[in-house]
């Protein structure tokens, strides 16, 4: 009897509870500068969103919070997908809401990791956990990304390009920093910041939303080698040509015949702000293994 | 881990069941299984599924013997219904315990369903419908030390899916039935009750200060005396940010929870006034997680209509805030008077009232705007609670009804129920504030049975609903033939007549048979069901439209 009573009151101690009082902030000090000579790890956040989620902007402040605090570490890609969110509204609700961010490979990634079927915003950090457990709520990134910042990394990626106007060469160069067996892809792709739209925020309709790192092309997802063996200090180049008005021309055409109540209403690029975004990803398990960003006009 | 540990248990099981062949224990169990096929249909926005045919089956196992007891749930999708959460998928074993009681103690390893009180602090429960099941893993013990006095307490993580959530949740809770502990003689029965929980969870954050230890305490007071029944119960929960890297995104508030009932009964009559008070009330296993991983429970203060098209728009409960009021009067109008007939006649009448608390304005470190509260917010820039009453509350969900029943004759019964409702779409379904508004509808339902002969009873239901918003006005009709004891057949038709989209006025129709025999019961049918929201205890989610076959199994033994 003396001994179950102790076991309760045992119990009843541990059920103890944290009170935290303000200031809740922490001076984090700043974000510690890269050392550009070596390669480390950098992380892709996905954030699946549409311009009328009035949630979604949430997530990409959580997205720029996490770049603020480690810096050029961490990669945004926004995909606007769904009908539901990211579809533009009927002309007669003009202007709002008029514009179609959705790409070809926004929908198909969408429907592979199986985002906005279980709502949004949600997104993935290197698409880690699939093929259960790799979509994430904005608040579960943050946790995701300090898990992954402890990984070592087997590839170093650099991007160099070569524009003159709308059109040019993107040149991707790998360095294996192990020896390593498997079977990687690399993907390129193209995404925009700075676009200046409206978007659904709470109860607001923001006429001025900056839209940042939106995906806007798909240039190439492929092996990253015919060979499944790789050696400590080989070198990969992938080099490949772009004509910004072809893929624009692309995107106004998905948006017009293939997207659900699209618009054709997909342009307006601004080459200034565009960056590529190179990463390689595991084919078994989707993981992505290092990425990279940098300017298209750099 | 999982699987080594579920391994271990059905070893032990399987030793268990060999030693009660020869020790007499008992062996009881239930099976379900839930099969549908998906056809694509663009009109009702009904999608295929990929492997035409989608499963949920579950089969519990529970062997007990004298203060003994062991069991386990075996669950299989392959792949889960459409209506559930895609991560139900594959085969395994997440349920399995064993507790024996001993000299008043209660032990229980292994997964367990638990709550406190109402449940405003913690509730573990598991509901098929709604594809929730947040079982525990861990210890509990239970404890009478003396008459009365009744103790409980665990530790444990968490189910979401088939894997658990990262706290650590920790409960206490004491109840004691003062007459019995006092041995009172008094006509007046006091019972009070005091819980606890706890959630453990390290904190990671870099950029900011997080409780690693949230607790939630509670306090309840139960008087009965003669007709009278009064319930009350309070509840607190302290700081739970959800660990965001912008200011914004956490919250550092309290939350907090008032429910009170109080119930008059006698023959033939009875009365319940019941309201609730929700502050920023969700509890989770884990921090900064979705609605999969609530671990407490705010009963809905709405009454929980089973005709469909009074449940075409069900109150779910709002957390982060909201003041409900309800009433309940049943009374019975006695056999041989004027309205009363030979058999008497049965009057229940509901009125429900849902608003939201005092809404209050959250502001970012420029002192800007950002967003509306709809409940209790805190952090450096914010420190907002609303007013214990709200003057302005918005409202959320109004409905009031009354239900008649009448036994007419020996062969045929009627029910007949009339209500008007008043829906907030936007904030009960999450939409963009101001994108559906209020949806106000008026219902009427007629229920008739009428027994053909022994055995042979054809029952028929008519419901219409009018409304201008949301999809419109809608009918119904349902004719049942039920051949007792072991055959039913069914079709019914819901009518979106009334929706302002020319192209969605659809029928619904669905069609059931459906046998019987001994602890065995199979179900086939076949139909259209349109897009929705599914309540139970004001607990929802939605549901996509489909049509298909569909087969369910349950049985017992």
């Amino acid at each position: 009897m003396k001994n179950i009573i102790t076991l309760f009151s045992f119990i009843l101690i541990i059920t103890s509870c944290d009170v935290v009082e303000g200031p809740y902030e922490i001076d984090t000090g700043g974000v510690i500068p890269l050392d550009t000579n070596t390669y480390v790890k950098k992380i892709l956040i996905e954030d699946f969103t549409g311009h009328t989620c009035q949630n979604c902007p949430g997530a990409a402040r959580e997205l720029e919070a996490i770049h603020d605090l480690y810096g050029d570490q961490i990669i945004g890609m926004a995909l606007h997908v769904s009908k539901a969110f990211a579809r533009p509204y009927p002309s007669s609700q003009a202007p709002k809401y008029q514009y179609d961010f959705r790409t070809k490979w926004g929908k198909e990634w969408d429907d592979l990791f199986g985002i906005s079927g279980i709502g949004l915003p949600g997104g993935m950090v290197n698409r880690i956990g699939y093929p259960n457990e790799h979509r994430l709520g904005k608040d579960e990134w943050l946790a995701r990304v300090i898990t992954e910042l402890e990984k070592e990394i087997d590839f170093g990626i650099s991007i160099t390009t070569n524009m003159t106007g709308t059109e040019g060469v993107i040149t991707i160069n790998t360095e294996i920093l192990n020896n390593i067996n498997g079977d990687y892809n690399l993907v390129v792709c193209l995404s925009e910041s700075n676009i200046i739209n409206w978007q659904k925020d709470g109860s607001e309709d923001i006429e001025d939303y900056e839209h940042n790192h939106a995906l806007r092309s798909l240039l190439s997802d492929e092996n990253l080698s015919v060979s499944s063996s790789y050696s400590i200090s080989d070198n990969l180049e992938k080099t490949i040509s772009v004509n910004l008005s072809t893929l624009e021309q692309f995107n106004i055409n998905y948006s017009q015949n293939t997207a659900e109540l699209g618009n054709g209403n997909s342009g307006g690029w601004d080459a200034l702000n565009m960056s590529v975004i190179a990463y390689i990803y595991d084919n078994t398990t989707q993981e992505i293994l290092q990425v990279e960003e940098a300017h298209l006009n750099n | 881990m999982f699987k080594k540990i579920t391994y271990t248990f059905i070893v032990s099981f399987l030793a268990i069941n060999s030693l009660a062949q020869n020790n007499s224990g008992e062996i009881h169990g239930d099976f379900d299984l839930n099969m549908q096929s998906y056809q694509e249909d663009e009109i009702i926005g009904a999608k295929a599924a990929d492997e035409i045919i989608l499963n949920n089956a579950y089969l519990n196992i529970n062997y007990t013997k004298g203060d003994f007891a062991a069991g386990l749930r075996y669950e299989s999708y392959l792949n889960a219904l459409m209506d559930f959460d895609e991560n139900y998928k594959g085969n395994g074993i997440p349920f399995r315990y064993a507790a024996y009681t001993i000299d008043g103690l209660e032990v229980t390893v292994g997964n367990y369903y638990e709550q406190i009180g109402s449940g405003l602090i913690f509730r573990s429960y598991e509901n098929k419908g709604l594809g929730a099941d947040n079982a525990m893993d861990g210890i509990r013990l239970k404890y009478s030390p003396i008459k009365g006095v009744y103790l409980k307490s665990f530790i444990g993580k968490s189910r979401t899916y088939f894997t658990y959530a990262e706290g650590i949740i920790r409960g206490t809770d004491a109840e004691v039935n003062l007459n019995e502990a006092l041995n009172l003689k008094s006509k007046t029965r006091i019972i009070i009750g005091q819980g606890l929980v706890s959630r453990f969870q390290a904190d990671i954050n870099p950029k900011f200060k997080l409780p690693q230890n949230v607790a939630a305490y509670s306090t309840r007071l139960n008087i009965i005396n003669g007709g009278w029944n009064y319930s009350g119960e309070y509840a607190i929960k302290l700081n739970d940010p959800v660990g965001s890297l912008t200011s914004e995104g956490n919250n550092y508030a309290n939350g907090n929870a008032l429910m009170s009932s109080l119930t008059y009964s006698k023959r033939g009559f009875g009365i319940v006034a019941e309201m609730h008070r929700v502050d920023h009330m969700e509890f989770r296993s884990e921090r900064a997680q979705e609605k999969q991983y609530i671990i407490n429970y705010i009963p809905t203060l709405t009454k929980q209509h089973t005709y469909t098209l009074l449940a075409l728009y069900p109150s779910a409960t709002q957390t982060e805030g909201e003041f409900g009021n309800q009433i309940d009067i049943f009374y019975k109008i006695k056999k041989g008077s004027l309205l009363g007939g030979k058999y008497g006649t049965k009057i229940t009448f509901n009125l429900s009232n849902i608003k939201s608390l005092e809404k209050g304005v959250k502001y970012n470190a420029e002192n800007n705007e950002v967003g509306e509260l709809s409940g209790s917010f805190k952090n450096d820039y914010n420190d907002f609670t609303p007013e214990f009453f709200s003057k302005d509350g918005s409202l959320y969900f109004k409905d009031i009804n009354l239900e008649v029943y009448k036994k007419i004759n020996k062969k045929i019964r009627a029910t007949g129920v009339i209500a008007k409702q008043s829906y907030n779409k936007d904030v009960l379904e999450g939409k963009t504030p101001g994108t559906y508004g209020i949806v106000k509808s008026t219902i009427a339902i007629a229920d008739i049975s009428y027994k053909i002969k022994k055995g042979h009873t054809v029952r028929v239901e008519l419901q219409e609903l009018l409304a201008d918003g949301g999809e419109g006005s809608w009918s119904m009709g349902l004719a049942e033939y039920t051949i007792s004891p072991h055959w039913f057949f069914a079709v019914q038709d819901m009518y979106n007549w009334g929706n302002h989209d020319v192209s969605k006025q659809l029928h619904y129709v669905n069609i059931n048979f459906g046998y019987l025999k001994g602890a065995n019961r199979i179900e086939i049918g076949y139909g259209k069901k349109r897009a929705g929201i599914f309540c139970v205890g004001g607990v929802c989610k939605e549901v996509p439209s489909s049509n298909g076959f569909s087969l369910a199994i349950s049985s017992s033994f």
